[in-house]
């Protein structure tokens, strides 16, 4: 008889059992695949490994800039990037292992099924247990675009596995998924085309923000073809239709961008009256599904699917389970678009105060006020963006581009968290030189 | 140095305190910490401790005394040292004087401002609090209107306090929400129990001295009677015609149904005089005059007008009288007098649509007599069923007085009225 069966080992599932057992709970985790989930195995670490090779092959062709002189010919050795990869993953995935051994929680490999509000099922073992979590994740979308299943087409977990950079992509969808990858194929000397369905990318994102991340990226070759539908999908031929009319386009390589599903199939969930839809298993705020005793966190939730969105999730599920009120605020979830350069935002858009009715004040500085973005990036550009409630100063959400705003950004997320105003958020003192600068400069221009 | 004790306020709603048992007398030595006085709300029964090593060197209150919160209890100090600088009455501690007012004067205003200078000098001078604790209140300016203690006797540890302190914290932002007037509805759900601008909500709002008077009058009347409601319904197609011939009749005074229906109701108590009566002391007075009192809803709230001698109007002056009363009324010019002395009470929904309910009778009078909407109601006539408008008649009566069939003979009697009304009335 467990305390608690975790379903998953993402981050959302694997932090959950660590921090149960560290409890003193007696936890089983229950992985199909492998332990890390998507984050660690096909998503969050393997692309920024990708975007890390990426952005240093384009780096060594700007290094003339920086007074640096390469001999010889510069190249993307395709299959010594996924081995890098691989072996970062690898180091992850083993510290995880070892750190859920030291927690003290037990594993299970195989395909889980909830066969009573109380029991879980893998293969022909029956595990008892008081709680159930579900951390299942998400998969790739596969929208109803005809040929888009087809195995010439890869998604966000095939493309891990390229031998070689292809010499022309077409990347449907214009999220943070196909933003990334746009980025990196481009880098690596591919030329990307992007096709989205609305008429910006990064939709969610602050609409200034996405602005200037559209020029930003159009100027660095990639071509963007947006309110743009694919109709369809033949070989390495894509047909979609824009203003009206319709056209085609050949590519060496399309990846389906488009988005991810939760994973909610084959659990059982049907039976036990688990309500769940396409979108995700329905929680509170504290965790719960309308079962007592199953709990879900992460992508298979589907609200905000964030690895460390995720991780808290799990986190409060598991205190409020055992008995301690906790609650996650999504007000203040930070999001990174990995790109170069770097997107990373927390807190309300400028669109979204406008659709909500609140006043705002607003304050954008270039990142270029920071000294230490100007050494760090030759003809580089950026910006921070600071909202602020209009009665009260409170700071509401907090948008930049720029590398390396996502190493900063958790600060806007502590001000957002706490309701800081800005006049108290211009009292902390930021080290210098950092790029971090340009976020007290865009606090302090709040007036 | 001598060191006095008040009466701790324990409870937002307290006020007052019995003086339940003294412990200890006057001359006997006490330690600190140890219980002097047992005091009791309506609630529960409190210790007050000693703060200080002494001699109890008055106790300035009788077993049995309702005293006042925040009011000097008894002194400790050193045998032989005057008393009188803290005997309540003579000069006056510093909290004292919101006690006083308080309890005299339950203002609008006076007990908000009271109870939120009460919980400082409670933190400052009450028993409940340690050293420590008292210490922590004044260097935070932390002074929580209910805290519960976790040391010996209830006493409020400095532990307490912090506790409490971080756990109500409120952000920057929610500060200046709650400078702005709100106040807090929640725990506080940011982190580690943060106090967050959506935790606050909208302060309580004392409520306005009509609304309490017209609460006072409210409770009042389920408390002083024994009220039932009959509910009937009359014919309304003679109002209904009345009423038509009044719209066609331009010029005259525009008499409506609510207008005919207190005159019905004025003839109907000429006939059944009982309900035109007053009930107070074990006493029924019978009132020759009817004045007819009609609940008005005017915007600072419920006010009841009253016709004088109503039984001598025709139903043109009735209409008129209610129509000037009621401008008055809702303009806020209406005089005290026109307001008391009704002897029966009309109180009409029906324009709201409200099919029944239940007045509530303003005493000392034995009855109130509500009108519902006109409603078309199924009747069998000759075999056939047809429909007519109807109106519902709701009638309270306190049957400390008035049984059910005396009750019911009235509203009879009003129905036929309402029915004849053409005959009665002459437009």
């Amino acid at each position: 008889m467990y305390d608690l069966i975790v379903i998953g080992a993402g981050p959302g599932g694997y932090e959950a059992a660590a921090h149960a057992a560290r409890m003193g709970k007696k936890v089983l985790l229950i992985e199909k695949e492998k332990v890390g989930g998507t984050c660690l195995n096909v998503g969050c670490i393997p692309s920024k490994t990708f975007l890390r090779s990426s952005e240093l092959f384009h780096e060594c062709g700007e290094a003339a800039k920086f007074g640096v002189r390469l001999g010889g010919s510069v190249e993307f050795d395709m299959p010594a990037v996924v081995e890098r990869k691989n072996r970062v993953v690898g180091t992850l995935v083993k510290g995880v292992e070892t750190m859920l051994k030291r927690a003290g929680v037990e594993s299970v490999t195989g395909q889980a099924r909830i066969v009573a509000r109380n029991a879980v099922q893998v293969g022909d073992q029956r595990y008892e247990t008081a709680n159930i979590l579900l951390a299942t994740g998400s998969r790739p979308a596969v929208p109803p675009i005809p040929g888009i299943a087809s195995k010439s087409v890869l998604d966000s977990n095939s493309v891990f596995a390229l031998d070689r950079v292809p010499k022309t992509v077409a990347i449907i969808g214009g999220g943070y998924i196909g933003l990334e990858f746009a980025c990196f194929f481009s880098e690596a000397g591919a030329k990307v085309n992007v096709y989205e369905m609305l008429p910006q990318i990064a939709t969610g994102a602050d609409l200034e923000i996405s602005t200037r991340m559209l020029q930003i990226l159009k100027r660095q070759g990639i071509e963007f073809h947006l309110s743009t539908r694919v109709l369809g999908i033949e070989g390495n031929t894509i047909r979609y239709s824009a203003d009206g009319s319709e056209a085609s386009a050949t590519a060496d390589c399309i990846l389906n961008a488009t988005g991810r599903a939760p994973v909610v199939e084959g659990l059982g969930l049907e039976e036990l009256g688990v309500d769940f839809g396409p979108r995700g298993v329905k929680t509170s705020g504290r965790g719960k599904t309308n079962v007592p005793g199953i709990w879900a966190c992460g992508d298979v939730t589907g609200r905000r699917m964030l690895a460390h969105a995720a991780t808290r999730e799990g986190i409060v599920a598991v205190n409020n389970m055992f008995g301690k009120k906790d609650r996650i605020r999504y007000a203040a979830i930070p999001a990174v678009i990995y790109t170069h350069p770097e997107v990373a935002s927390v807190g309300r858009t400028e669109e979204e105060l406008k659709a909500q009715g609140v006043e705002y004040r607003k304050s954008v500085v270039p990142m270029a006020v920071a000294g230490r973005f100007l050494v760090e990036h030759e003809g580089g550009t950026g910006m921070v963006k600071v909202l602020a409630g209009a009665r009260y100063g409170e700071i509401l959400g907090v948008h930049a581009i720029g590398d390396a705003s996502s190493e900063f950004i958790v600060a806007a997320a502590i001000m957002i968290e706490t309701e800081m105003g800005v006049s108290e958020a211009g009292e902390f003192v930021f080290p210098h030189p950092t790029v971090s600068e340009a976020l007290r400069e865009a606090i302090l221009g709040v007036h | 140095m001598a060191t006095a004790v008040e009466v701790p306020k324990l409870g937002n709603t307290v006020e007052e305190c019995l003086i339940a048992k003294w412990r200890k007398h006057k001359g006997d030595r006490v330690s600190a910490g140890e219980v002097v006085a047992e005091i009791e709300t309506d609630k529960a029964t409190f210790e007050v401790t000693a703060p200080v090593d002494g001699t109890l060197l008055e106790t300035f209150f009788e077993e049995g005394t309702l005293v006042p919160v925040f009011t000097n209890l008894f002194v400790i100090g050193e045998a032989g040292e005057n008393v009188d600088a803290f005997r309540p009455k003579a000069a006056a501690p510093a909290a004292q004087p919101a006690a006083t007012k308080t309890a005299s004067a339950p203002g609008a205003a006076e007990p908000a401002r009271a109870s939120a200078a009460a919980p400082a000098a409670a933190a400052r001078a009450s028993t409940a609090f340690s050293p420590r604790a008292q210490r922590f209140a004044e260097e935070h300016n932390f002074h929580p209107a209910a805290v519960s203690g976790s040391g010996p006797g209830g006493r409020v540890l400095e532990d307490d306090l912090r506790k409490l302190y971080h756990s109500q914290r409120p952000s920057s932002t929610a500060q200046r929400h709650i400078e702005a007037g709100e106040e807090v509805r929640d725990d506080g759900s940011g982190v580690a129990g943060m106090i967050l601008s959506s935790d606050l909500g909208p302060a309580a709002a004392r409520i306005s001295g009509i609304r309490e008077k017209i609460a006072r009058r409210m409770r009042e009347s389920l408390a002083a009677t024994a009220q039932y409601t009959l509910n009937s319904s009359a014919d309304a197609s003679g109002l209904l015609r009345v009423r038509a011939k009044v719209k066609a009749a331009k010029g005259g005074p525009d008499i409506n149904i609510n207008d005919l229906v207190t005159f019905c109701t004025v003839k109907a108590l000429l006939d059944v005089p009982d309900l035109n009566a007053e009930f107070f002391d074990g006493k029924i007075r019978r009132h020759a005059e009817i004045h007819i009192g009609f609940a008005c809803d005017t915007p600072r709230g419920l006010v009841v007008p009253v016709v004088r001698n109503a039984h001598l109007l025709s139903a043109a002056e009735l209409s008129v009288k209610i129509k000037e009363l009621a401008e008055r009324a809702i303009s806020g010019s209406i005089a005290v007098d026109d307001l008391s002395g009704a002897t029966f009470t009309v109180s009409n929904l029906g324009n709201f649509g409200v099919e029944s309910f239940t007045p509530l009778i303003n005493p000392p009078q034995v009855a109130i007599l509500g009108v519902d909407a006109i409603q078309l109601k199924p009747i069998r006539r000759d075999g056939k069923i047809e429909f007519i408008d109807s109106i519902g008649l709701s009638l309270t009566l306190d049957h400390q007085v008035i049984d059910g069939a005396p009750g019911a003979k009235f509203l009879k009697v009003v129905r036929e009225k309402i029915e004849k009304v053409e005959s009665i009335c002459t437009i």
